[in-house]
C-alpha cells in the first residue's frame, strides 16, 4: 500500500510525463487540428471513392459489401467512355488554355500600354464582367445567343459577313464550348498578367528602349522572362480549374449532341446520377484524379523549378 | 428572325425555363429543364409534418370519413404510428396535401413529408434503400423500378393486398385503374407483383395551332404522313413559324420518349428477346426513326437537336410551330394558360400513327413504393390505397386542379370534364386507354441514355437514322451481355 507522499510523487511524475510529451511534439500538436480537417475534407472521400470502385454496391455495413476488384475500371473503359471523355477533356484544356492565354496576355499588354488612368480603369472592368457571370446564367445566355433561329450571334455574323452562321450547338458544339469557356475565363488571365506586367521594372523597359529594342523584342527578350513565374502560376491554376468544367458545359450542350462534348465531369455525373453506376462513376473519377496530380506534379517538377524559379 | 420574335422568344423561353423548374419529367438528362414539374409544390424543404388543416371554413374535413369508412379495411389498426414520405417538388404533392389530415383523422396515423427538388431527391432515395437505412416508408419511384426491385430493395405489395384487413377491393375498385398505369406499376411487365401503386400519369398527344389550320386549310392529322404533310405546308408558308419542333436532346426522359410511341406505333418493340435482342435496329425502329429524324431537319427549328421538353414548350407557347406532339397533362395548362401567345388557338388531337399502324402513345406514371427496409411499410400501404382511391382522386381533380388521374372515372366525371375542356379531358381518356408505356427494365436509365445519344446524333445529322439505331442497339446488348 502506497503512502500519501508516493501517491503525490506518482502524480508529479505523470504530469512531467504529460507536460514533456507535449513539449517535445509541440509543433505537431499544433498541426492536428488541420491534419484532421485534411482528413475529413481530402483523404476520407478520396478513400470512399476508391472503396466504392471496387464493391459492387454501397451498403450501410461496409465490411458485408461485396468486393469486384477492376471491374468498374473495366467497364468504365469498355463502354463507359472513358477514353472518349479524356480525349474530348484533353483538347478542350489544351485549347481554352492556349487562346484564354494569349488573349489575357495580349489585353493586359494593350490596357498596359494606355495612357490615361481612367480609361485603364474602364477597360480593367470591362473586361472582368464575364468572370462574374455564374455558369450556369452563362450557359442559358449562351444558348440564347448562339440559338440559330434567334439568337444575336448569327444574326450579326449573316449580317456583317456574307458567311451563313453555323448551328454552334449541333455544328460545332466543341469549338463553341471551348470559345464560351474563353470567353467567360480570359478575364481571369487578363488580371494576372496585368498585374505581372505591372510590376515589371521600369529601369528594365527604359533600358532596353535605349538600347534600340523595337517593341516586340522588349516584350520578348525583357517583359516576357521577367513575368515567366507569373505566366507560370496563372497557366497552372487555370489548367487545373479546366480539368473541373462541368457547369457551363452541361447547361449549354448536356455534353452532346451525342457525346461530342461529353467532358469527364460530365461523364462522371452521368454514371452517376443517371444511369446510376456509381462504381463506374467512382473509378472514372479515380483515373482522373491520378491523371491530373501526375501531369500538375510533372510541369511543376520539370517546368516549374527548372524553367521558372531556378 | 426579327427583333420582336427575338424578344418574344426570349420572354417566352424564361417562362419556360421558369416552368420547367418547376415542371414534371421523366428524368435522364436535358438542358434547361431537368426536374420538375408545372407548377411546384407547396413543401420545398426536408421535413415537418403537413400544416395544412384540410379542413374548410366551418372547420369540416375536406373529404368525409364516410367515403373511406365504409370500406371493409381496419382503418385505425396503427393508430399513434408515424410514415415518412419522400417525394419530388411535382403537382401531386401540392394537390393532396391539403387532404392529408383527412387520412391522418382517418388512421390516426401521422404524415412527415420530405420534398425535394428531383435530383437531390433521387440520391436521397438511392442512399436511403441500398444503405438499408429505410428512412421513407413510401417514396416516388420512376424509371428504376426495375432496378430497385431486383436489388431486393422494393417491398412487393401482394401481402398486403392479401391481407383482409387492409385492402378491400370492392371499396377500391382497381379495375379503374388504367391498365397502362397498373402494367407499369408491375414493373412494365417485368414484374408479377405490385411494385407500388401509380399516382399520375402524362400521355402523349398531339398540339396543333387551330389558327393555322384554318388560314392554310389543314385537316387534323391521323397519320403520320398528314402530320408530316401538314408542318411542310406551316413551314413553307409561314414566317418565323416552323413546321413542328420536338425533343431532340438526349436523355430518356427527351427525344426517345417521343420517339418510342412512333417505334410502337410502326410495329416494333423495345427488347424482342431480353436481354438478347433490343429490337433498336428492326426495320419498324428504324422507319421510325428516319421519320422523326427527317421530321425534325426539314421542319424543325435550327438546332433540333438540342431542344428540350421546356424549349418545345417555350416554342409552341410563343406561336412559332405549327403542331407538336408531347404530354398532354404537361402541355395543356402551359400552351392554353396566361402565360401563352396563342392561348385561344391551341387544339388537340390524339397522336398521329402510320396509316397501317397501330394508335400506341407513350405515358409515364409516377407511383409510390416502400422499400423492404422501412418500418412502417403496412401503415404506407393504408396511405398509398387511401391517396389513390376514388374518393380522394376524385377531391383532388374537382376541387384542387389536379389534371393527372390514373382513374378513369376521374377522366369520365362531368365536372371535371367540364373544368379542364371536353377536348383534353376526351382525347386524354382516350389515349390513356390505348396508352402502351416505355418498358423500364433494370438497366434502361443505362441504355436508354446512350440510346438517346444515338438517336440526338441523327437528329444532328452526324450519322444516319439506321447508322444511330443500329449502334444503339450494340450498345443496348453490350449493356447485359457483361
Amino acid at each position: 500500500m502506497s503512502t500519501p507522499t508516493q501517491t503525490e510523487t506518482a502524480n508529479q511524475t505523470a504530469l512531467g510525463r504529460l507536460r514533456d510529451l507535449w513539449n517535445d511534439y509541440l509543433p505537431y500538436w499544433f498541426m492536428a487540428p488541420m491534419v484532421l480537417v485534411m482528413v475529413m475534407i481530402t483523404f476520407f472521400p478520396g478513400a470512399y471513392d476508391l472503396y466504392l470502385s471496387v464493391i459492387a454496391e454501397p451498403t450501410f455495413n461496409v465490411f458485408e459489401a461485396e468486393f469486384v476488384g477492376l471491374q468498374h475500371f473495366e467497364t468504365a473503359f469498355t463502354r463507359g467512355g472513358a477514353f472518349h471523355s479524356f480525349v474530348i477533356t484533353i483538347t478542350v484544356v489544351v485549347s481554352a488554355l492556349a487562346l484564354e492565354t494569349l488573349l489575357g496576355f495580349v489585353l493586359a499588354a494593350l490596357v498596359a500600354g494606355v495612357d490615361s488612368g481612367r480609361m485603364k480603369g474602364f477597360y480593367r472592368v470591362l473586361f472582368i464582367i464575364p468572370m462574374a457571370v455564374a455558369p450556369v446564367s452563362l450557359a442559358t445566355i449562351g444558348r440564347l445567343m448562339l440559338n440559330s433561329e434567334i439568337g444575336i450571334i448569327p444574326y450579326v455574323i449573316e449580317t456583317a459577313t456574307p458567311l451563313a452562321a453555323p448551328n454552334f450547338l449541333s455544328e460545332v458544339p466543341l469549338l463553341t464550348v471551348i470559345l464560351l469557356d474563353t470567353w467567360n475565363w480570359t478575364p481571369f488571365m487578363f488580371i494576372i498578367f496585368y498585374a505581372g506586367l505591372s510590376s515589371v521594372p521600369d529601369t528594365l523597359v527604359e533600358a532596353s528602349r535605349v538600347d534600340g529594342a523595337p517593341l516586340w523584342r522588349r516584350y520578348v527578350h525583357v517583359i516576357i522572362p521577367y513575368m515567366k513565374p507569373v505566366v507560370f502560376v496563372a497557366t497552372l491554376i487555370r489548367l487545373i480549374d479546366l480539368f473541373r468544367t462541368f457547369g457551363v458545359v452541361y447547361g449549354l450542350t448536356n455534353g452532346g449532341p451525342g457525346t461530342a462534348t461529353q467532358l469527364v465531369s460530365i461523364n462522371i455525373y452521368e454514371q452517376m446520377f443517371i444511369n446510376n453506376q456509381l462504381g463506374v462513376a467512382a473509378a472514372i473519377a479515380i483515373v482522373y484524379l491520378v491523371l491530373v496530380v501526375a501531369l500538375c506534379n510533372i510541369i511543376i517538377a520539370k517546368v516549374g523549378f527548372e524553367g521558372v524559379w531556378d | 428572325m426579327t427583333e420582336r420574335n427575338r424578344r418574344n422568344f426570349i420572354k417566352a423561353t424564361g417562362v419556360g425555363l421558369l416552368g420547367g423548374l418547376a415542371g414534371c419529367t421523366r428524368g435522364g438528362s436535358n438542358g434547361s429543364g431537368d426536374g420538375s414539374s408545372s407548377d411546384g409544390s407547396s413543401s420545398g424543404g426536408s421535413g415537418g409534418s403537413s400544416t395544412d388543416t384540410g379542413t374548410g371554413s366551418d372547420g369540416d374535413l375536406a373529404i368525409p370519413l364516410e367515403e373511406y369508412q365504409s370500406a371493409d379495411i381496419d382503418w385505425r389498426q396503427f393508430e399513434g404510428s408515424q410514415i415518412n414520405i419522400g417525394a419530388v417538388q411535382h403537382p401531386w404533392v401540392s394537390a393532396i396535401k391539403p387532404a392529408v389530415p383527412v387520412f391522418e383523422e382517418l388512421t390516426g396515423i401521422e404524415v412527415v413529408w420530405n420534398v425535394l427538388p428531383e435530383q437531390q431527391f433521387r440520391t436521397k432515395r438511392q442512399t436511403d434503400v441500398s444503405t438499408g437505412a429505410g428512412q421513407f416508408d413510401i417514396f416516388y419511384m420512376d424509371q428504376v423500378v426495375n432496378q430497385f426491385r431486383e436489388e431486393g430493395w422494393i417491398q412487393p405489395l401482394d401481402p398486403y393486398f392479401n391481407d383482409s384487413s387492409l385492402y378491400d377491393e370492392e371499396w377500391y375498385q382497381p379495375d379503374d385503374l388504367f391498365e397502362a398505369s397498373k402494367w407499369q406499376a408491375h414493373g412494365g411487365g417485368y414484374s408479377d407483383t405490385w411494385t407500388g401503386i401509380p399516382i399520375t400519369v402524362e400521355v402523349q398527344t398531339q398540339f396543333y395551332r387551330t389558327d393555322l389550320y384554318e388560314k392554310h386549310d389543314l385537316e387534323v392529322a391521323e397519320t403520320l404522313e398528314q402530320f408530316r404533310q401538314n408542318a411542310q405546308t406551316i413551314h413553307e408558308n409561314e414566317s418565323d413559324v416552323v413546321g413542328t419542333v420536338g425533343r431532340g436532346q438526349k436523355g430518356y426522359g427527351m427525344n426517345i420518349y417521343i420517339l418510342n410511341t412512333f417505334l410502337r406505333e410502326y410495329g416494333a418493340e423495345l427488347w424482342t428477346e431480353f436481354p438478347s435482342d433490343s429490337g433498336l435496329d428492326s426495320e419498324g425502329v428504324i422507319q421510325a426513326a428516319e421519320w422523326y429524324t427527317s421530321l425534325l431537319q426539314d421542319y424543325g427549328p435550327e438546332g433540333a437537336s438540342t431542344q428540350t421538353w421546356s424549349d418545345v414548350l417555350a416554342t409552341m407557347q410563343e406561336g412559332r410551330a405549327g403542331h407538336i406532339v408531347a404530354d398532354a397533362n404537361l402541355f395543356w395548362p402551359g400552351l392554353t394558360g396566361e402565360d401563352s401567345q396563342v392561348g385561344d388557338n391551341i387544339g388537340i388531337a390524339k397522336a398521329p400513327k402510320p396509316a397501317d399502324g397501330t394508335f400506341s402513345p407513350n405515358a409515364f406514371n409516377w407511383q409510390i413504393s416502400t422499400s423492404k427496409n422501412a418500418s412502417n411499410s403496412e401503415q404506407a400501404f393504408l396511405f398509398m390505397l387511401w391517396a389513390s382511391s376514388q374518393p380522394t382522386n376524385t377531391w383532388m381533380h374537382l376541387e384542387n386542379e389536379a389534371a393527372f388521374s390514373v382513374r378513369q372515372s376521374v377522366w369520365e366525371n362531368d365536372e371535371f370534364r367540364s373544368r379542364v375542356g371536353d377536348d383534353f379531358a376526351q382525347v386524354t381518356l382516350e389515349s390513356l386507354q390505348a396508352a402502351a408505356p416505355d418498358p423500364f427494365d433494370r438497366k434502361y436509365p443505362e441504355w436508354g441514355q446512350r440510346y438517346s445519344e444515338e438517336l440526338q446524333r441523327a437528329i444532328a445529322g452526324q450519322k444516319s437514322a439506321e447508322e444511330a439505331m443500329t449502334r444503339a442497339a450494340e450498345v443496348a446488348e453490350d449493356i447485359y451481355s457483361n
